[in-house]
């Protein structure tokens, strides 16, 4: 799912690099913070070695072949910081020396591949295998579905970044300048590609290096581990392991979420000026409000006020969505990043203020 | 199973992924192991191939590299922007002329760049001519599908911009030694850590390739039959296990290497570019180029109608 | 009495839990040349880090003239900085070696790391670089170089430095003949510049040639010392570490001999 130039506008990817620059920032420093002196030599060298994985051809059921990115592998055994930076600069020599990828693309390609691909790994194999055995076949189990999660989230994002760019990107005439797709063509279209082929290609050799490290009992398995012995990742990994079936719980009403609409009539309040002319909006508000019929005309204030902020996804459903059930789950998604984001840097400052990390 | 043989086989270069074996008898399908073995045999001989010419006596290989990046990157901006056909297709034009005034052979550009891209995206913009909205130009003969205006424009769109962006990225790549790309990169800004990390990956990128090459060629010569399914699946797998094995090694190693020789965690560089008079007249053409045809590229042209 | 440049004593080293070094004692004074022999796991290659200050010893101690080699002790810049110029150290395995994109770079990391004035630096890798004969080469990135190139460049890396100590890991491995004999030819003449030369080897043909004092390594121990030709006449010793073997070899339609022997470039007895 390498993005070529030509499919994003520029000013898509500009948007895309800058959201990519701080996770490349952070991860340098944590990595940094690791390994210290020896970050050179090891990035690049497993720069290096995802480079070649890239390249392998790996056969796939129903005859066809495949390729893996390596970024499950990356994000279990050297963790997702350093993943982040090795799947980057793969896809850089990739990109220039090689011309896989785009070189405008490259911001959302690493953003896409790179940055999500490692950190949905990472959390999705730390989530499933838990505190099992290093030689366990959970942890296989858990490595597979890593893999395979973290390609169809890149090819989902890959998709998002394709299908909105019609709706913004177009000449005069209508005709649009770049990824001609709207979403509801991407999107699924991305999906479909990835989740029965390339998805199947990263899951294949995740759960196959993991294997194969297991059979050799080497101790590379445990380099991640090893890495968290520093103080602070220990504490993170016990909140996390502490609060891991919150995460699992939050996971599973992300999901459902879709099943609000099947509730009938309406929140009581949460109108807008527009509920008082339309008929069936007028029938719903008396019925929820022991028959008692609203004001012909909706209140000057609530007029006045509801001006004030436009939401950029009205009622739940992103207007370029045709799906409501979809534009529900986003909605959640987003939502539930921009809290468990604010939490995050709220956390951050915190210890920053108290002087930790 | 014999070696493979670049004549043996075609290649989709834009994703430079094996397509088809042309063998002189009969057709077989190449197994995985063979393909991963061409891809590797294919990328390295590209990369030796761009290392020669990079030192051919052109236009564009006498230039400063910065000049070249920055010069480079702009048309490649322009084309990125540009909000009408004509334009894209002048940044080509440019692309196509600096390519003969560096004596890189056409043939190259088409097979390397040109074919596979348009292969590749023709086929992905084929169903935008019928579902992007808009007034219809024209029906398919046989089928009467409508073809809109708007589609055919945005296909044409994709298309070009896709096969100028290729043109000016290979042409980059082919006219300058990757090293001096790197130095470039880190006389504009990128940080020298950053530049240090992709020198030495493409490096190492060459004996990891060699490494896995070794490990193919003798499984694939002790094996009969195709190595494909679940065989070949745990093949790859302990492949790359063994080279991630030897990775880590290798990391280790060389991080010894480096602190014998003084390493401490700073990296530097030799900064061995000037600027010579050619080389800012270089730049002058590149900036005006730039600006006109971005000047260009944000008026809208009315389409031809068809 | 000469000074001493490295004073090992009783040095334990394990990886894991496999013992390399066990209780190795053994002085190097400035101006020898000392061949370290033995077959292949016999620890030579881990006394050499040891020495080169790239490892450190679990137990015992390791004297850089009068100064103790320490974790500790490195990390002061000025010591450390001192200290890698002054002792150098040419790796086996040349692709470790050579990390950098091209062998110029390659050559001139070493003077950047010890923050020499860039025209100082340029005209000493043009110097190195002229006397392994590799100027020629010094565009190259390193893949596109032969083994005896790539331990040329490797050579001039190190030797760029004009270090007081040279190490040497196995400098004639997996060379072709040709190239062998060039890189010994070098050292022999140049000797580099450096005084005190320690070569840790299992090619017995060279040792004559690049060495006055030799001792015999095996199993982490050092378990014979002496001139080359004291240890290369005592067969029962080369033979119990490996060193030599006995097979058979053709010497003309009907002659068959089988006898421990040397390889040596010397016509052997019979």
């Amino acid at each position: 799912m390498h993005i070529p130039d030509g499919y994003l506008s520029p000013e898509t990817c500009a948007a895309l690099y800058a959201a990519a620059a701080p996770f490349w920032y952070v991860a340098l420093r944590r990595v940094r913070r690791m390994l210290n002196t020896r970050v050179v030599p090891t990035l690049s060298l497993f720069a290096a070695l995802s480079f070649v994985i890239m390249m392998f051809n790996l056969p796939l059921p129903g005859g066809t072949t495949g390729h893996a990115i390596g970024v499950g592998i990356a994000a279990i055994i050297l963790g997702p910081w350093a993943s982040i930076i090795t799947i980057s600069v793969a896809l850089l020599i990739q990109a220039v020396f090689f011309g896989d990828g785009g070189v405008t693309a490259f911001g959302a390609n690493s953003l896409n591949m790179a940055v999500v691909g490692s950190l949905v790994a990472s959390g999705v194999y730390r989530l499933l295998s838990a505190r099992a055995p290093l030689g366990s076949t959970r942890r296989v189990v858990a490595a597979a579905v890593a893999g395979y999660a973290a390609i169809n989230a890149a090819a989902l994002c890959a998709g998002v970044e394709f299908g909105i760019q019609p709706r913004f990107f177009h000449d005069a005439a209508g005709a649009p300048l770049y990824a001609p797709y709207p979403l509801s063509v991407a999107v699924p279209a991305m999906l479909i590609g990835h989740l029965t082929l390339a998805g199947l290609a990263e899951m294949f050799i995740t759960a196959g290096v993991v294997a194969y490290l297991q059979r050799t009992d080497s101790a590379l398995l445990r380099l991640n581990t090893r890495a968290t012995a520093n103080s602070v990742e220990v504490a993170r990994q016990s909140i996390w392991g502490a609060a891991r079936p919150l995460w699992l719980a939050l996971a599973a009403l992300l999901i459902l979420t879709p099943l609000g609409l099947l509730a009938a009539g309406t929140a009581w309040g949460e109108w807008g000026p527009q509920d008082f002319s339309d008929a069936q909006a007028r029938a719903r508000i008396a019925s929820a409000s022991g028959n008692q019929a609203p004001p012909a005309q909706a209140p000057a204030g609530l007029e006045r006020l509801s001006h004030l902020w436009s939401a950029p996804m009205p009622d739940y459903a992103p207007p370029f969505l045709k799906s409501a059930a979809f534009g529900y789950l986003m909605s959640a998604l987003f939502g539930a990043g921009l809290v468990i984001l604010f939490f995050l840097l709220l956390g951050r400052l915190a210890r920053a203020a108290r002087g930790v990390g | 199973m014999k070696a493979i043989h670049k004549r043996d086989i075609a290649v989709d270069e834009s994703e430079s992924r094996v397509l088809l074996p042309r063998t002189r008898r009969r057709r077989r399908r190449l197994s995985s192991v063979e393909r991963t073995l061409a891809t590797i045999v294919w990328r390295t001989e590209r990369a030796f191939y761009a290392e020669e010419l990079a030192r051919a006596d052109g236009l564009l290989q006498h230039l400063d590299p910065r000049v070249k990046v920055c010069g480079l990157l702009l048309l490649l901006l322009d084309a990125a922007l540009a909000r009408n056909l004509p334009t894209i297709i002048c940044v080509f034009a440019v692309a196509l002329a600096l390519a003969l005034l560096s004596r890189v052979p056409l043939r190259t550009l088409a097979a390397r760049a040109w074919l596979g891209a348009f292969l590749f995206t023709a086929l992905i913009a084929l169903p935008a001519l019928f579902i992007t909205p808009g007034r219809a130009a024209m029906r398919l003969p046989l089928l009467g599908w409508p073809l809109t205006e708007q589609g055919i424009q945005s296909a044409l769109y994709l298309v070009a911009r896709v096969e100028t962006a290729v043109t000016l990225s290979l042409l980059l790549v082919l006219c300058t030694p990757w090293t001096h790309v790197l130095k470039a990169l880190s006389s504009l800004g990128v940080p020298v850590v950053f530049v240090v990390i992709l020198g030495m990956t493409y490096r190492y990128v060459f004996l990891l390739l060699q490494t896995a090459r070794e490990m193919f060629e003798s499984r694939q010569s002790r094996t009969v039959g195709a190595l494909d399914g679940p065989t070949g699946r745990r093949l790859a797998a302990a492949s790359a296990g063994v080279l991630l094995a030897r990775t880590f090694q290798l990391s280790g190693e060389v991080y010894l290497a480096m602190q014998s020789r003084g390493f401490r965690g700073e990296v530097y560089t030799l900064d061995d570019f000037q600027m010579r008079r050619r080389d800012w007249l270089a730049l002058a053409a590149f900036l005006l180029a730039a600006v006109a045809l971005f000047w260009l590229g944000r008026r809208g042209f009315a389409p031809p109608s068809i | 009495m000469p000074e001493i440049v490295f004073d090992v004593r009783d040095v334990v080293y394990r990886y894991e839990d496999v013992t390399a070094l066990d209780g190795l004692t053994l002085k190097v004074g400035r101006g020898e040349r000392v061949a370290l022999v033995g077959a292949n796991g016999s620890g030579k290659s881990t006394l050499l880090r040891l020495l080169d200050g790239l490892y450190f010893a679990e137990r015992g101690s390791v004297a850089f003239c009068g100064e103790q080699l320490t974790e500790a002790g490195f990390q002061d810049d000025e010591f450390a900085r001192a200290f890698r110029r002054r002792v150098g150290l040419v790796f086996q395995n040349p692709d470790v070696q050579l990390f950098n994109p091209t062998v110029f770079d390659e050559v001139a990391f070493g003077p950047l790391q010890m923050r020499w004035p860039k025209d100082e630096i340029r005209r000493r890798v043009a110097a190195s670089l002229e006397l392994m004969e590799v100027a020629h080469l010094k565009d190259r990135p390193p893949h596109r170089l032969s083994g005896g190139e790539k331990k040329r460049v490797a050579l001039a890396s190190v030797l760029v430095l004009d270090p007081e100590v040279l190490l040497l890991d196995e400098p004639t491995a997996a060379l072709d003949p040709a190239s062998r004999s060039r890189v010994i030819d070098l050292l022999v003449d140049a000797r580099g510049g450096a005084k005190t030369v320690v070569t840790a080897t299992h090619d017995l043909d060279v040792i004559e040639d690049i060495a006055d004092r030799c001792l015999v390594f095996a199993e982490g121990r050092i378990v014979a010392e002496g001139t080359p030709s004291d240890i290369l006449r005592d067969e029962a010793l080369l033979r119990r570490t490996s060193l030599i073997h006995a097979h058979r070899h053709v010497h003309g339609p009907g002659t068959v001999h089988a006898h421990p022997h040397t390889h040596s470039h010397r016509t052997h007895e019979h």
